[in-house]
């Protein structure tokens, strides 16, 4: 981290971004996450525990029987005395836990301290922040809480969670750490010791002005939904199942249908529940998506942090030219959460092509062409060499008879274009500076007919850039440009604080006009924000 | 059988140790005897007249088709030690291994998060190392077996330095 002198000045805040300024702890100050949020957390425990103890009662008044027979006076006040004794264990050990667990943002680090026998510190630096999300299940959502959970690119465990916080305080949390992340505001600690404590403290970072992109209007999640590729399986089966019956005269084949339209009815349910709602805003701390039906979700991707996007199209999809995106964000696709991974890196659910556009010009401010559009395009449903995209070689095309049109590559000033498949088609998006490593390969088959494939690596998530079949000779060409242009933009790219490498501290207050807004922002957009702002309380 | 490799043109490898090509045998003895071994117990049994299932034919087959996979694995193994290789440019580490299957991997220094050293008991005895390249990805596996372990603790040095000059975030 550069060290930096002490602010010049006192922040000027940008007029649309009047944060609630309810958090004026000074920095180094412990604090604690919110009292009630042992039991939103718990209250799963606390249910069981109640309904367990409960049942008899509610059971036997139900049925009209004496609450209290003979057998029962009897054990009643061990019964209930027992149930004390663990409702009150269960509620110490929560009040113990959330009393042990605090955090502290300081010194570019933000440290959590949790655990009442074994504890455990975990400090995350600021500037590895890759994403920060604010998560509010339903039950928090009653109570106003939310919880932050951020996700940075150290070694080991990636995740840093606090749960959970005044929905108002989390915001506040997100905007200061992403301003220190960012560079709009030099961490205290390490370069500012010399600065005064009073000067340190009560400084709170507003939040950041965001202007809407894009909103998923419901009926097209409930169709794409609908016109998804377990939807096509589910009408297969559905279909075969009848037939087999009617061929049979077994009914049998009804019966295996039920539990199975229960668990694809839960599937859709946790589709559109999460997908609800879906809207994507840009702002200078990054890409903001917000959605979610009962549980909500607010998820910042920083500038620079997305390590691969895959634009994908289901057969299905074509008619109604929509399109799916995902990203691959370090810290995402390690979350132990299997399906949480899934629906936080979808990028877009369901898009028409200028939606993807719009998602595509906030992940890549600069494209790196002269005519982006006609490229991404050609990505997405052109052939042979539309839009520069040099393809599988005519000598390959009994390795992939339907697709090696459409297998090919195209390479950016700024990014790697891979497309892929003829029905369900693929572009995935690799920015140069984004490349861990890559490697060439060529199996004997492959080498029969001089085509190899090109593995870019990139952090774990759904996105697995490949590009299939190419010329043995473009590939290798490929290879050297490659490792020569992720060299190039890794040598552009000095720093992992974003508004530092494009503005001096001094003027990254004028936050609005930083670059990758999209110009689409009107001036009624601020007021949006202020709107929004009132919408998770 | 002559292969076209698919090396970028004008790289000198650096080859790693012959004596590696002792270490691969162990593994391949300790991997491959054992299991033709367990797939002939039902011959045996089977001549003993212990067993009924299977037939003689199959029981007889099974381990054979192993044994002959197993020959053939043990006679690739000394070209497969020998296309090994790596090779350090200015900004990127070059690995190349395999002969039908070719892969040739490009780690820049500046994505190395740490570099480990692994030495296994067969490969102490003969002096040799494992170095591991790590970066932000899980796809990048690369290692080069069979270096001297001097050799090997020199290029982790190397690589390390090399790493600080370059480091890049993610």
């Amino acid at each position: 981290m550069t060290a930096d002198g002490p602010l010049t000045g006192p922040p000027s805040v940008p007029p649309g971004a009047a944060a609630p300024e309810t958090n004026t702890t000074p920095d180094d100050e412990w604090l604690r996450v919110h009292p009630a949020s042992p039991f939103v957390r718990g209250w799963v425990a606390l249910a069981a525990i109640t309904f367990f103890f409960g049942r008899d009662l509610f059971e036997r008044s139900l049925q009209g029987q004496p609450v209290f027979e003979d057998g029962f006076a009897r054990r009643a006040p061990w019964l209930l005395g027992g149930g004390a004794v663990v409702l009150a264990v269960a509620v110490l050990g929560f009040v113990l836990t959330w009393y042990f667990t605090k955090y502290q943002v300081s010194g570019g680090y933000v440290r959590v301290n949790s655990g009442l026998l074994s504890r455990q510190h975990r400090q995350a630096r600021l500037d590895r922040v890759q994403a920060i999300d604010i998560v509010q299940p339903l039950l928090a959502r009653i109570f106003g809480l939310a919880e932050l959970k951020f996700e940075v690119a150290d070694a080991g465990e990636s995740a840093v969670r606090l749960a959970y916080l005044k929905i108002d305080d989390a915001r506040q949390l997100r905007a200061t750490i992403l301003a220190r992340a960012s560079g709009a505001l030099p961490a205290a600690g390490a370069g500012q010791s010399d600065a005064s404590p009073a000067e340190r403290s009560a400084r709170p970072a507003p939040e950041a002005p965001e202007f809407p992109v894009l909103a998923v209007p419901p009926s097209r999640l409930v169709g794409s939904l609908l016109l998804s590729e377990q939807s096509f399986f589910i009408v297969v089966g559905g279909i075969a199942s009848v037939v087999l019956s009617a061929v049979t005269d077994n009914r049998a084949f009804y019966f295996y249908l039920v539990p199975a339209a229960l668990g694809l009815a839960a599937g859709y349910w946790n589709f559109f529940n999460k997908g609800y709602n879906f809207t994507a805003a840009i702002s200078p701390d990054g890409i903001r998506l917000r959605y979610g039906l009962l549980d909500t979700q607010a998820q910042t991707l920083p500038p620079g942090r997305i390590q691969a996007v895959k634009i994908a199209q289901p057969p299905l999809w074509r008619p109604f030219g929509w399109y799916r995106m995902q990203v691959n964000v370090a810290g995402y696709g390690t979350s132990g959460n299997a399906a949480e991974g899934n629906t936080r890196t979808i990028l877009l659910p369901v898009g028409k092509f200028p939606d993807v556009l719009a998602m595509l010009s906030m992940v890549l401010p600069d494209p790196g062409t002269n005519q982006p559009e006609a490229v991404f395009a050609a990505g997405l449903g052109g052939w042979d060499s539309d839009g520069g995209f040099v393809t599988t070689p005519r000598r390959a095309r009994l390795l992939a008879p339907f697709a090696w049109r459409r297998n090919g590559f195209a390479a950016t000033a700024t990014a790697l274009l891979i497309r892929s498949g003829r029905w369900w088609r693929e572009l995935v998006v690799v920015p140069h500076q984004r490349t861990q490593s890559m490697a060439l390969q060529q199996g004997p088959l492959a080498r029969r007919f001089r085509v190899a494939d090109l593995v870019l690596h990139t952090t774990a998530g759904p996105v697995a850039p490949r590009l299939t079949q190419a010329g043995l000779d473009e590939a290798r060409q490929l290879f050297d440009e490659q490792s020569a242009r992720a060299r190039l933009a890794r040598k552009r790219q000095t720093s992992e604080q974003w508004l530092r490498q494009v503005v001096p501290a001094d003027e990254s207050r004028q936050l609005s006009d930083a670059p990758g807004v999209d110009p689409v922002a009107t001036p009624h957009s601020l007021k949006q924000h202020q709107q929004e702002g009132h919408q998770h309380g | 059988m002559r292969t076209e490799a698919i090396d970028p043109p004008g790289i000198a490898w650096q080859r790693v140790s012959p004596k590696y090509i002792t270490v691969r045998l162990v593994e391949w003895a300790l991997a491959n005897l054992a299991a033709v071994l367990v797939l002939s117990a039902p011959l045996v049994f089977v001549l003993l007249g212990w067993w009924r299932w299977p037939p003689l034919w199959l029981a007889i087959t099974v381990p054979a088709v192993m044994l002959l996979v197993a020959l053939w694995r043990l006679v690739l193994i000394p070209r497969q030690v020998r296309a090994i290789g790596f090779a350090e440019r200015d900004d990127d580490l070059l690995v190349r291994n395999g002969i039908f299957f070719q892969r040739i991997m490009a780690v820049p220094y500046g994505r190395m998060q740490y570099v480990d050293i692994a030495v296994g008991p067969v490969e102490r005895a003969l002096g040799l190392c494992t170095v591991k390249l790590h970066t932000a990805s899980p796809g990048t596996n690369a290692r080069i077996p069979g270096l001297p372990a001097a050799e090997g603790a020199r290029l982790r040095e190397q690589l390390a330095a090399r790493g600080e000059a370059r480091l890049a975030g993610l």
